[in-house]
């Protein structure tokens, strides 16, 4: 009983270290602002342009662009940058060698961009302007929450390369390219569509498509693959990387 | 094994592919002992910290720490040990204080107890600065504290005062001294003799990854002073070097006789000079 309280002790330790250091690194905080600001000033643009209520087709741009930006950004970058930093500043080290454990690390580090990706999710859900009365909320809380969690142990994944924050970024940037462009550019292009329907981002984009356009989203078995596969596959891709060196290359 | 001994290394070596790092190395630390690793960089100090901590395997040899085969220590050996090295980040971001309660929160360490050692490290009144802004003796003071925050019973530093102005390398090595008094065992490794003369109760002289001499700084320097010297300074200003020959000495005890020496030392090797002796190198190098 003891024990187990002490390691929430130190899980909630590393959670409240991670939570500082992210809300006052203002480049990553900027990402949530950033997905939300954009979703509200797209949709008064294309109001203005329409001049009245948005079609069905521009809420689902809006809603898949800022849901893809927000899971990209949030997850990869927030993850990756707060490993990174920690790196440079030497700290990484020295909260390993205090007695949290590798895997203590692991939650700690994604609890709260985790947290912040879904919560931004729905709030970008709640100002796109789409209809509620087709919106599937258990698909929605399930797909959002599966594909918050994959774009967190992404981070993970970008954190563990990185050596410092410039070099996440570059780690980060092509992850950004396929995981948030192709969903989005799904639209203009029949072959980025079906390249889309392979990943977790473009999963969630045509659930929000199905969203705007007013018809019923069901989670389909291909949807649950690739949600499913992705997941085992990124924490394997992390859990080979941290076997080889820790989190930090000697 | 000794009842008390809190670290154990037994020919302990450590090759990185072509290039061995340690050869075997033994040595052990008990309660309330500081214990000096001696040479310059690259001679095997960091290896050495990193393999007792668990943070790196030995290629051969065995090294126990309280009691624990380090190949079998998990992070739980954190919690009885500290680790302080010449690099140890702190939460720039986070006043004094946070930096110091998300370490006691891990380590289930009472705020009491925090509020103590800052008060230890004098940086009580710092305590809401952020961390980001203090000097880099009060950083080090802060990294230090935060290292002993759980008492630990084995404190591990790696140049503990490198970069140092020479006021806060004092108030640094004060503290240690304080902690050894306390019953705390300190493994130090630094290439700065003089620290190592006036906090270590044993040395090792480490070059090229292998221990080259080992004793009490007084016991290493005593037994490199082969060639006995005394510098002299008499009334008129005038200071000279002798030998000990029985002249000289008549003439030493002469000049005492006439009230004339000002001032007298012996011209025992310090460590700098028996590291130099010893491997044609400096320490310093």
């Amino acid at each position: 009983m003891g024990n187990t309280m002490g390691n929430m002790n130190k899980l909630f330790a590393v959670a409240r270290i991670k939570w500082i250091c992210i809300s006052r690194n203002a480049s990553v905080m900027l990402g949530p602002i950033l997905v939300v600001g954009m979703v509200l000033m797209y949709k008064v643009l294309y109001g203005s342009m329409v001049g009245g209520e948005l079609p069905p087709i521009l809420t689902g741009v809006i809603l898949s662009l800022g849901i893809s930006m927000n899971i990209c950004m949030d997850g990869f970058m927030m993850v990756g940058m707060a490993i990174a930093e920690e790196k440079e500043k030497h700290t990484l080290r020295v909260l390993m060698t205090s007695s949290i454990t590798g895997g203590q690390y692991f939650v700690g580090s994604i609890l709260f961009p985790f947290v912040l990706t879904v919560a931004v999710n729905f709030v970008v859900l709640l100002i796109s302007q789409v209809s509620m009365e087709y919106v599937s909320m258990p698909a929605f809380f399930l797909v959002s929450v599966t594909a918050s969690l994959i774009s967190c142990v992404l981070g993970m994944v970008v954190g563990i390369c990185a050596s410092n924050q410039m070099n996440a970024s570059l780690i980060a940037y092509p992850l950004l390219m396929v995981f948030m462009m192709i969903p989005i550019l799904g639209n203009l292009s029949e072959t980025l569509r079906k390249v889309s329907g392979f990943l977790f981002t473009g999963v969630l984009t045509e659930m929000t498509n199905c969203f705007a356009n007013e018809t019923r989203y069901m989670v389909k078995p291909l949807d649950v693959a690739v949600l499913a596969g992705e997941l085992v596959i990124s924490v394997l891709v992390f859990l080979i990387l941290y076997k080889k060196n820790g989190y930090e290359k000697d | 094994m000794e009842q008390n001994i809190l670290l154990q290394l037994s020919h302990i070596s450590k090759r990185f592919k072509t290039d061995l790092a340690l050869k075997d190395i033994s040595m052990s630390l008990h309660p309330g002992e500081v214990l000096g690793f001696l040479g310059p960089s690259g001679a095997g100090k960091t290896t050495t910290i990193k393999i007792i901590t668990g943070q790196l395997r030995q290629t051969s040899g065995e090294a126990r720490i309280l009691g624990t085969d380090s190949t079998n220590i998990d992070a739980s050996i954190y919690e009885k040990i500290g680790v302080v090295s010449d690099n140890s980040g702190i939460y720039e971001k986070m006043t004094v204080w946070q930096n110091l309660v998300m370490f006691a929160q891990i380590w289930g360490v009472s705020n009491a107890r925090v509020e103590e050692v800052l008060r230890q490290v004098g940086l009580g009144e710092h305590r809401k600065k952020q961390a980001g802004k203090l000097s880099k003796g009060q950083t080090q003071r802060l990294v230090l504290a935060r290292a002993v925050l759980h008492k630990p019973k084995i404190l591990f530093l790696d140049e503990p005062t490198s970069g140092l102005d020479p006021a806060t390398a004092v108030e640094i090595h004060k503290m240690l001294l304080d902690l050894k008094a306390e019953g705390m065992a300190i493994f130090l490794t630094t290439h700065n003799m003089e620290e190592a003369t006036k906090l270590c109760d044993s040395v090792a002289l480490l070059h090229q990854g292998e221990i080259v001499e080992f004793g009490s700084p007084q016991e290493l320097c005593l037994k490199y002073n082969t060639n006995k010297r005394y510098r002299v300074l008499l009334d008129g200003k005038e200071e000279v070097v002798l030998e000990q020959t029985s002249e000289n000495v008549d003439m030493i005890a002469d000049w005492m006789r006439r009230n004339q020496v000002q001032r007298i030392h012996s011209c025992e090797p310090t460590l700098e000079s028996v590291f130099l002796q010893v491997t044609g190198k400096a320490l310093s190098a």
